[in-house]
């Protein structure tokens, strides 16, 4: 993301095998596709706060994807660590949610049913809970809504 | 003398002329139903109220859910343009090895600041 281009050209894809210098420590990169990050974006977001945090700042003081190599890694490792820990103990919930995320648009809004099967889970397992940040305070966060306006046509 | 009977109106006098239309009212009046339309109206318009806020909040969500997966894309990505940068400063150097004087990789800047590369060999 510091060029914001697709490493793909229209007539030739870009494909480059050279491997990372081997002074570079190897990590495993995640492999996740989108559903899957979607489900667990917020709490990669909570349990890995510091590590991200940590990198985020680390490219504000320069956007050389060299510089933050060392804080980048610590981002992967501890997002794949959560992934890990999420499929060990509630990859039912897990896989139902983002099963369900593909299958519509990968809206949040239409998924509620298997998403608060998974943040029950996940929070009674990893003690891990859902916060948006900026939601009005006196009120429910949008996900915990017991009655929405907006939801699946069909429950 | 001419028997004539004169023509008269009947006793108690003619009856009134039906001019009135003489329909049963049915169905509530105007005020009802101008109240019941504004009625539902109203209700409507709280409920696009509650939306618009309830939007607002989905859209805050969506925001931060990709926010938090914004700094291991990041890394991921970063990774990768690194290994690229240097598997083509390695091309570069091989290339560039018996031009006396030629610096691998220097910018077309004079500046520190990082600038992604322009052009890719494929």
């Amino acid at each position: 993301m510091s060029t914001h281009r697709e490493a793909k050209f229209p007539a030739k894809d870009y494909v480059d095998p050279t491997p990372l210098p081997s002074s570079v420590p190897h990590v495993d990169e995640l492999g996740v596709t989108s559903a899957p990050l979607k489900t667990a974006s917020f709490f990669i977001g909570e349990h890995c706060k510091k590590y991200n945090e940590d990198f985020m700042l680390c490219k504000a003081e320069d956007r050389d994807p060299a510089h933050c190599l060392a804080e980048g890694r610590k981002v992967t490792r501890c997002a794949q660590d959560l992934i890990t820990k999420v499929r060990a103990t509630c990859l039912e919930e897990f896989n139902a949610h983002w099963e369900c995320l593909e299958r519509n648009n990968q809206e949040f809004y239409l998924c509620r049913k298997p998403e608060r099967k998974f943040n029950s889970c996940v929070f009674e397992k990893l003690n891990l809970s859902k916060n948006i940040p900026g939601s009005p305070a006196d009120k429910p966060q949008i996900h915990e809504k017991t009655w929405p306006i907006y939801g699946a046509i069909q429950k | 003398m001419v028997n004539y009977k004169q023509d008269l109106p009947p006793k108690g006098g003619f009856e009134a002329i039906k001019f009135k239309r003489n329909l049963p009212t049915k169905g509530p009046g105007g005020a009802v139903i101008f109240g019941a339309v504004t009625a539902i109206c109203a209700f409507g318009f709280w409920r696009v109220g509650l939306g618009n806020l309830e939007k607002r909040e989905l859209q805050r969500e969506k925001a931060w859910s990709r926010i938090h997966l914004v700094p291991l894309l990041l890394a991921e990505s970063d990774r990768d343009i690194y290994r690229r940068e240097q598997a083509a400063l390695a091309r570069e150097k091989e290339i560039m090895k018996d031009v006396p004087g030629w610096e691998v990789g220097q910018k077309a800047y004079h500046s520190k600041r990082y600038q992604p590369a322009s052009i890719v060999v494929i």
